[in-house]
């Protein structure tokens, strides 16, 4: 094992890298522009084998990109906030036509007001597009995550958004091991399916009546539904692989006998770990639910988790305007009518407020006070 | 085509019987659209791959699990067909596929209007493909509005005393990207259309083919009357017939300059065209040709 210091931003690139991507289109946007202009190095110095389109817009970055995967390649593209609202159309298409296109995206604040500052509701914005949202924690795991997002979006023909915050991990060394190309062509090998093929001719999209619009749009939920035990099934291979557990769809964290459990996703689940272990040390019987995979929602497996809690606080960092928090929702709408605990979810780090540890901290203590009031959701550090 | 080492013009014998497209299209009667597809696609051949985004030609294509086109053919969303086909391009070369031609296909709107952002980047970026262009003039698809396409005065669903200003040059335009191929064509020469098409073909980089492909519904004229409205258009001199190969721009059809009011007025979209409108349009021809009056 090697291990090198790199940004979120590397990580992906170097993700992107070793999958041995042959199309790659983008449109430059802060913070995600680095991933970008690292891996045209790559290009350049002949360590990636990889056509470049230089879109004239986020919009038709991902169009080229679909239409690269649709005739048959491994494709990429890298985007944040406004480039993913713009990309927002060709998003549900890329889904709808099932390409696997895998796209990482460095989260960031949504304007108005302009803000360049990392926040999930970029994210959150395209939680019914039918793409597979994963959140990294570090950037080892946006690394090894891009590597699986491959494996998952080409065995679900589904599209995988890999998620990891702006600035606090696009723009943050840390310390990564990058595994051999060897390894990774082994865990990751290529099968073409060509949709636009010239010795196959086929119609695509053409336009689909009611008897079977509908029936289209079950098979895509099912396979988002089916994509639950593929990602639990390829983080285990990778696992098996590399030595590196990133568990999946969810992840518990001391959950055995907590009483407490902090839920959320990012990078916000570092510094969860590092909160749960303080607690434990004094004492307190606190456990972190990680969430991995947003889209598909591992809400049975939650439940599981939750079953024997007594007070659940979700973090989030979004909003959903007049709704409250996606993840707070996501987790109420999974525990309704299986279990009977106070959910309490806090809006907080939006737009780039600093949200420290010790805060989080506070969070907790503070939903434990209030465990019976019936706010929806709450805002912390205004 | 080339025979003994002599460039001689193609004849309607050498264009195949072979319909790659057209078989089970839900087009109008006489969809000027329809019989472009058709044809260009005689000379395109089989090895093409067509995207076109939402429009008539797109919505007339297929239905359900039913196609009109015997090749490859992806029905894009409206922005996009321009860069898709550079994705289609990018992955054909990462294979290894060759001889293959990249088409994308689309109305003016898809072309000029809404398209125009993909249309451009990808001229830029001076990608292998070809963008076509089937005029109709208007937004057929969702009944006929206007667009920058549409023609001064003519009167359309959401304009119906006329359109106030006049016809954005695509053409002018597609020349200042300083692509190699940009042409214009129309139903009425499908020779002329074929020799552009496989000029276009033939040429390494972005190509760009305006076809002015008549419309009955939207241009209220008879159904038998596409190519015939076509012909009066090349004719009058209203749509000059031309290429521009490497910037330089060669006339590929003398028009014989028969008034531009037998073009207008054969029209019901013209019909409230005042005589000194007419006078007008047929000022900006004449003087467009060098020419001092109309016959
Ligand atoms: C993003 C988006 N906006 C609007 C539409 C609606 N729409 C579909 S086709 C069309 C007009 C197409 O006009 P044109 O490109 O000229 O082709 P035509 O139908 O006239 O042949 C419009 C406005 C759409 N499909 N997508």
């Amino acid at each position: 094992m090697s291990l090198t210091l790199l940004t979120g931003s590397e990580a992906a690139a170097y993700g992107a890298m070793l999958a041995r991507i042959e199309v790659l289109a983008y449109y430059p946007i802060t913070p995600a522009f680095p991933a970008m202009e690292r891996m045209n190095k790559f290009i350049e110095d002949g360590e990636m084998n990889t056509r470049f389109i230089r879109a004239e817009g986020d919009h038709s970055a991902l169009a080229a990109a679909l239409g690269a995967s649709l005739a048959g390649s491994r494709t990429f593209t890298v985007t944040n906030s406004q480039g993913l609202l713009y990309m927002t159309e060709v998003a549900y298409h890329t889904a709808g036509l099932r390409q696997p296109v895998v796209m990482a995206v460095a989260n960031r604040a949504l304007s108005a007001p302009h803000s360049r500052f990392p926040e999930q509701g970029d994210a959150i914005s395209q939680d019914a597009s039918g793409w597979i949202q994963l959140f990294c924690e570090n950037n080892q795991e946006v690394l090894d995550t891009i590597l699986q997002a491959f494996k998952v979006g080409e065995t679900c023909r589904l599209p995988v958004m890999v998620n990891y915050e702006g600035y606090i991990q696009s723009h943050t060394q840390e310390e990564v091991d990058v595994p051999q190309l060897a390894k990774v062509d082994a865990f990751l090998p290529f099968t073409r399916v060509s949709a636009l093929d010239i010795n196959n001719p086929q119609g695509i999209n053409t336009v689909t009546s009611p008897d079977l619009y509908m029936d289209y749009k079950y098979h895509q939920n099912d396979a988002m539904s089916q994509a639950l035990e593929v990602i639990n099934n390829v983080a285990a291979e990778f696992s098996r692989d590399f030595g590196r557990d990133w568990s999946g769809v969810i992840e518990g964290y001391r959950m055995d006998d907590a009483d407490h459990a902090l839920v959320t996703m990012g990078s916000t689940v570092s510094d969860g770990r590092i909160v749960i272990d303080a607690l434990r040390a004094e004492g307190k019987k606190a456990g972190l639910v990680k969430i991995r995979s947003f889209r598909p929602f591992p809400a049975a497996a939650m439940r599981a988790m939750l079953k024997k809690v007594q007070y659940v606080t979700v973090i989030d960092k979004n909003i959903v305007f007049g709704s409250g928090g996606a993840l707070g929702n996501e987790t109420k709408a999974a525990l309704y009518g299986h279990l009977s605990i106070p959910v309490k979810n806090y809006i907080c780090g939006l737009g780039g407020r600093d949200f420290r540890p010790d805060e989080l901290k506070q969070v907790m203590a503070l939903s434990e006070e209030r465990a019976k009031q019936t706010t929806e959701y709450e805002w912390f550090g205004l | 085509m080339r025979k003994g080492g002599e460039l001689v013009k193609m004849t309607l014998k050498d264009l195949p019987q072979q319909d790659l497209f057209g078989p089970g299209n839900a087009g109008c009667r006489g969809c000027g659209a329809a019989i472009a597809g058709r044809q260009a696609m005689k000379v395109l051949g089989a090895r093409t791959i067509i995207t076109m985004p939402a429009s008539c030609m797109a919505t007339l294509s297929g239905l359900n699990q039913k196609t009109a086109w015997s090749i490859p053919f992806y029905h894009t969303l409206f922005e996009i067909a321009p860069a898709v086909s550079s994705g289609i391009r990018a992955s054909l070369e990462a294979q290894g596929i060759k001889d293959v031609n990249v088409v994308s296909w689309a109305g003016d709107a898809g072309t000029a209007d809404i398209g125009f952002q993909s249309l451009s980047g990808a001229a830029e970026r001076n990608d292998n493909i070809i963008h076509v262009c089937y005029d109709n003039e208007m937004y057929m698809n969702t009944g006929g509005q206007s667009g920058s396409q549409t023609p001064i005065y003519a009167m359309t669903s959401n304009q119906q005393k006329g359109k106030r200003t006049g016809k954005k040059d695509m053409l002018k335009i597609m020349v200042a990207h300083d692509v190699g191929y940009v042409a214009s064509a129309t139903i009425s020469h499908p020779l002329d259309l074929a020799e552009k098409f496989k000029k276009a073909a033939a040429h390494d980089g972005f190509s760009y083919i305006h076809i002015m492909a008549p419309c009955y519904r939207g241009w209220n004229i008879p159904t038998d009357q596409s190519v015939a409205t076509a012909r009066k258009a090349v004719e009058s001199g209203f749509w000059e017939l031309y290429e521009v190969v490497d910037g330089k721009k060669t006339r590929t059809h003398e028009p014989s300059f028969i008034p531009v009011s037998e073009y207008l007025m054969s029209q019901g979209r013209f019909k409230n065209l005042s005589t000194e409108q007419v006078k007008e349009i047929q000022d900006a021809v004449n003087s467009h040709f060098g020419r001092k009056e109309a016959k």
